[in-house]
């Protein structure tokens, strides 16, 4: 076992040496030409056997255990590869959806497109519906036409992942307003394409531009495209916010780790080798993204084991988005005044060493997913066990 | 080969959670029997031949109940003489340790003067629990000697400590004339000892520290979760839960460090960069529960200030935390700079 292991290690370290375009970061100096490079890099990773390591064995490139999936985000991130971004959502959430919750139907139609480079995009938070995922809004009203039923989707939907590139939508509607929040949601998949959608992309403070509204504006979906029952989508969401569980911020933890060199570059080309006070709270960082990484790895570890507990993915998150936003805003402080003239930003990169787009791009982290304050109300109601606030409350 | 996970049980079952501050002399005695202080020591000298690794669980279990008993000096003066190359019935003097004569390494530095003509002078510091102790080894500039304090020359002297849950001690040497039989290690050889001992004393304190940072940030949680006020728990303010939620995440993620370089590999400084992060968050931990009890925690009967003194002393033995920070800050650009 450990044998296999260390050879699907040799074998894609001599594959990544070879196919990582070492010009990835410049390349992609707008967001067209980054989607360009995300989709040829998906298609190459596909074509490898790397890109769905979580599929089931009789897909080409899966049945890979936790364990090999574990190396094989370790050795991407090792190789300094660009991170599948456009992908991410395809592969993992409405792959998981699909795999859990679709039909045969479903599945057989749509897995074969993911792994095609088609893109997905994910329908859920809305303007008034973010931390608090099920008040959401968008409404979904059956209706019958010659050619079979369809329901009728009206609604707004923001924060969703480069939706102005991905072909469908993994999109959660409100069927029934009675009984508690949860109750009355629909799954459904959407073809971006249909009448009466329209993508805004969301213009962020960094000058990037990753995630759109999606507007729907009587929007037709065929009943055949809803997964699992009506008024069963919560459960169905589920399924599809479970299905990334580790193993990205493991890969981000390393990646970070990796680029500590960026902030020692900056170190040395601004000569603050000789300050005491910066050399600490370098070496204070190097420790505590260690610590962030050997979390990543224990949290994965348990997982293999089948021994995660309620409130550890929330650790994990909430101790990678917070060591993130230190090292974004140490490099800051290194980058001095040259950090606040504005370089072109780079697309897909965390820890680019362009410091002021790095430090404002850390929000991602400690907003997106579930906030950081969110993550906190988890750890302590559900790991600590101390009480929720009461739900009513009035203006004074 | 015992798996850590029954040291574990075994530790907590010897020393349970709900009673802090066990007696030191009958904790002495308990760790002797159940040959704890036998747990590095290799299977040749008769010792378990246990790794860091196993050190580390019965040091963060310990760590919970702010034991007064000092295994850590201990082990490393054990260390050190079944280290020795050159020691005079050495294997006499690791049986007696094993038994549980008491030879404490001192951890923290002090200032002594080699004269020569083979007399010591000055003061070693950080011996603890001095008064139940036969012997020191003492590390002093360059060289480590069993010294007797009961020999002419050396005076032990009580330096009184604001954490009551151990006691700390001075060794004054004046005109102190080393015994060539009870000269553990000199020159290259002293060297070479501090850095095999030095990973050792780290990781047990930043164990100790995790340990008992894990008990005082639970107590800490019961408090909130009892105390009423404004008609409600306190823990029910997001305010307060949220601090929490972030002490706890932090505790965890320092717990997965520390298991991760629970080993005999990691050097030097990652190790006590470790205990610098583990000592910085018991610290942290312990001011924040001060504070979250709120008017009870400044009282002397509630055990809340015994976490928040051992937390700053442990922060201050075997290097503090700049001292390790800059150094690991140092190696850290050192080591991105061979790579490039």
């Amino acid at each position: 076992m450990t044998d296999q292991k260390n050879s699907l290690r040799l074998e894609l370290r001599e594959w990544l040496n070879k196919n990582v375009p070492r010009d990835w970061r410049s390349a992609a100096d707008s967001h067209e030409k980054f989607a360009v490079h995300q989709r040829a890099w998906f298609g190459k990773l596909a074509k490898a056997g790397y890109a769905v390591p979580h599929w089931p064995a009789k897909w080409p490139g899966g049945g890979r255990s936790l364990a090999e999936q574990k190396i094989i985000y370790e050795e991407l991130a090792r190789a300094d590869a660009p991170r599948l971004l456009l992908s991410f959502v395809s592969t993992y959430h409405a792959f998981a959806t699909l795999h859990e919750c679709g039909s045969k139907a479903q599945q057989d139609r749509y897995l074969p497109e993911i792994l095609n480079g088609e893109t997905w995009c994910q329908g859920f938070s809305e303007p008034n519906a973010g931390s608090d995922l099920a008040a959401i809004r968008t409404k979904a009203v059956r209706e019958s036409r010659p050619d079979g039923d369809v329901y009728v989707v009206e609604g707004q939907k923001v924060w969703s992942t480069m939706a102005q590139y991905a072909d469908r939508c993994l999109l959660l509607t409100r069927t029934s307003s009675d009984g508690p929040k949860q109750a009355g949601m629909t799954y459904l998949l959407m073809d971006m394409k249909s009448p009466g959608v329209s993508v805004r992309p969301i213009h962020q403070i960094q000058g990037d531009e990753e995630f759109a509204e999606i507007f729907l504006d009587m929007v037709e979906i065929p009943v055949s495209e809803r997964v699992g029952e009506e008024g069963e989508g919560w459960a169905v969401a589920q399924a599809t916010l479970a299905s990334e569980r580790g193993l990205t911020l493991m890969e981000l933890s390393y990646r970070m780790r990796g680029a500590l060199k960026r902030i020692a570059d900056d170190i040395r080309l601004h000569k603050r080798d000789q300050d005491a006070g910066i050399m600490r709270d370098f070496g204070r960082l190097a420790t505590q993204v260690d610590a962030c990484c050997a979390l990543a790895d224990r949290f994965l570890e348990n997982r293999m084991q089948g021994n995660e507990a309620i409130g550890d993915a929330s650790i994990v998150k909430n101790t990678y988005s917070r060591t993130l936003r230190e090292w974004t805003k140490f490099g800051l402080r290194i980058g001095g005044i040259n950090a606040q003239y504005r370089d072109p930003i780079t697309y897909g990169d965390l820890n680019s060493g362009n410091w002021m787009a790095d430090f404002m791009n850390s929000y991602a982290w400690t907003i997106a997913g579930g906030s950081e304050e969110v993550q906190r109300n988890i750890i302590s109601e559900r790991m600590l066990g101390m009480p929720r606030e009461p739900k009513e409350w009035k203006l004074g | 080969m015992i798996e850590l996970s029954e040291l574990s049980a075994a530790a907590q079952k010897a020393f349970p959670a709900d009673k802090i501050t066990p007696s030191r002399d009958a904790s002495w005695q308990l760790i002797t029997e159940m040959g704890w202080l036998m747990l590095e020591l290799s299977e040749e000298q008769d010792g378990l031949g246990l790794g860091r690794d196993a050190s580390a669980t019965v040091h963060f279990e310990l760590g919970h109940i702010l034991p007064a008993t000092p295994l850590l000096s201990a082990l490393l003066g054990l260390q050190a003489v079944a280290a020795s190359d050159r020691l005079v019935d050495k294997q006499g003097w690791v049986e007696r340790l094993c038994a549980g004569e008491y030879v404490p390494l001192n951890l923290l530095s002090g200032n002594v003067e080699n004269s020569g003509d083979g007399r010591l002078n000055g003061t070693i510091s950080g011996i603890f629990e001095a008064d139940m102790a036969t012997h020191i080894v003492a590390a002093t500039a360059g060289r480590y000697d069993l010294i007797p304090l009961d020999a002419v020359g050396v005076a032990v002297t009580e330096r009184p400590l604001w954490d009551p849950s151990r006691r700390l001690f001075d060794i004054e040497l004046v005109d102190y004339i080393v015994n060539p039989n009870l000269v553990i290690a000199e020159g290259d050889d002293a060297g070479t000892l501090h850095d095999r001992l030095s990973p050792s004393a780290q990781l047990a304190l930043a164990a100790d520290s995790l340990g008992a940072a894990n008990t005082v940030l639970n107590m800490t949680v019961e408090y909130l979760n009892t105390r009423r006020q404004f008609d409600r728990p306190l823990a029910m303010f997001q305010a307060l839960k949220h601090r929490v939620a972030d002490l706890k995440a932090r505790l965890v993620a320092a717990e997965a460090l520390l298991w991760s370089r629970a080993n005999e590999v990691t050097s030097m400084l990652e190790m006590g960069a470790l205990k610098a992060h583990c000592t910085q968050l018991f610290c942290d931990i312990a001011e924040d529960a001060v504070q979250l009890h709120g008017g009870i925690g400044l009282t002397d009967e509630y055990p809340c200030h015994l976490f928040l003194k051992r937390a700053f002393l442990n922060a201050e033995l075997c290097g503090n935390t700049d001292y390790w920070e800059q150094n690991m800050g140092c190696q850290a650009l050192k080591a991105s700079s061979s790579d490039r």
